[in-house]
């Protein structure tokens, strides 16, 4: 419900540091180019409730396709140098992080995450460029909150306050929404809600099939390569499987050099020639490093919030002579 | 002396093409925000809805919770009014309730 302001000078845009810090400081945008190293990363962005509509009973939230999700290359600075710049006192324990977005009701909570220091690492950075460009407008212009491998309900748009603080933050966005079960299977029944819930922080193993989409026609006996794309939550795709037999088995897909580093799109491809007319299903499983593969769509257990959907992707495409 | 001219000439013509180049780029003073139209179902309840969710959101968040029962329309309601502080008044719950689930319900009552 936010309030987003259409127009900042960057000339005038700052990031106030404060809280539990030795000295709180504001750091222009101008100063956060020019007196802080530099870095590059490629990542994944994608909504907690990508593919949201795959979930039966229809969970509240946007009713998703596979399409919630994009990956970019962030250039900004580490979270880490600009907490040092103001300089972070021994008792501090959680970074709350707040944009330029506002409530429309001045009583209703804003739009605030947190991070707990613990989590802190050096791939977490303040980006003012995606894809060698200033952030465009809708996607956080000036400086975006990096969390490389969380979902995207942690990457805090138009950052203009970072508050660290000594206890756990008490927050709306943190404390009742984005939330899965807190069990073994993150998940429950509508009748049987778990009674503890936790943050979906970091992004399970997923692919998708880009192309061919279903209900294209293929030529029988001609060759034809299934294209698309895996990711996780930064551990790195190990393999990726295609199977054409409804799941019975599964051959090995090609994957890309992986130069674009674990956060990032793995693509993958996979050369079939289809032997019989008529529709063919073709499915695609990654599995990561840690051995962490995807269920198949029947098996993707449910939940309220409709998070973390990463059933096994088909399409079905019409194979004709 | 030909050659001389010749670059002055050139310069000159960089110097303008500069300039226009200048002239076009002028500093953007913000955005647009895209705007979309999300129809609504026409009904008993609709313009009083309309005026109580399009005071914060578009009818879009309304569209993508999906068909759903009469209880998570309730609920809703209710998450806007004690979480977001929606200023929609005890007695105007129902009709909004009403009209959710007469349009976008799933059926189901629980």
């Amino acid at each position: 419900m936010p309030m987003i302001p259409t127009y900042i000078n960057p000339n005038y845009f700052s990031i106030k540091i404060d809280g539990e810090v030795e000295k709180p400081v504001k750091i222009s945008l101008d100063s956060l180019m020019r007196d802080f190293k530099p870095v590059e990363i490629t990542s994944v962005l994608q909504c907690g409730g990508n593919s949201r509509s795959a979930f039966h009973p229809t969970p509240g939230g946007i009713q998703w396709g596979p399409g919630a999700m994009g990956c970019a290359k962030w250039k900004g600075v580490r979270l880490k140098d600009v907490l040092a710049k103001a300089g972070l006192k021994k008792n501090a324990s959680w970074i709350k992080f707040h944009g330029l977005e506002k409530p429309v009701y001045t009583k209703t909570d804003g739009f605030v995450r947190a991070l707990e220091l613990s989590k802190l690492h050096d791939k977490i950075i303040i980006a003012y460029e995606m894809n060698g460009e200033a952030l465009p407008y809708l996607n956080g212009y000036p400086v975006r909150l990096i969390l490389p491998g969380f979902y995207s309900d942690s990457w805090v748009k138009m950052l203009s306050n970072i508050t660290v603080t000594s206890v756990k933050p008490k927050l709306h966005f943190m404390d009742h929404a984005y939330r899965v079960p807190d069990n073994d299977c993150e998940c429950e029944t509508p009748d049987n809600l778990a009674p503890k819930t936790k943050p979906i922080e970091e992004m399970n193993v997923n692919s998708l099939i880009g192309y061919p989409t279903s209900g294209t026609k293929v030529k029988q006996g001609t060759e034809l390569i299934v294209r698309g794309v895996a990711f996780d939550g930064g551990h790195g795709i190990a393999k990726v499987e295609i199977s054409t037999d409804g799941g019975s088995s599964w051959q090995e897909a090609v994957l890309d050099d992986g130069s674009q580093g674990p956060y990032a799109y793995r693509s993958f491809r996979y050369t079939l020639k289809p032997a019989r007319t008529g529709t063919l299903t073709i499915m695609a499983r990654a599995t990561n490093t840690k051995g962490e593969t995807q269920p198949f769509a029947q098996d993707v257990k449910w939940n309220r919030g409709g998070y973390k959907y990463n059933g096994i992707d088909e399409v079905n495409v019409e194979v004709v002579s | 002396m030909k050659k001389v001219t010749m670059l002055a000439l050139t310069a000159t013509m960089l110097v303008t093409s500069l300039n226009a180049e200048e002239k076009k780029v002028e500093v953007q003073k913000g955005i647009k925000m895209p705007y979309m139209a999300f129809p609504m179902k026409p009904g008993k309840g609709m313009y009083s809805t309309k005026g109580k969710c399009n005071m914060c959101h578009s009818w879009g968040y309304v569209l993508n919770q999906g068909p759903q029962s009469k209880a998570f329309w309730r609920k809703k309601v209710i998450k806007m009014i004690d979480v977001f502080q929606a200023p929609i008044r005890n007695e105007d719950i129902d009709e909004v309730v009403e009209y959710l689930y007469a349009n976008y319900g799933n059926g189901e009552e629980g």
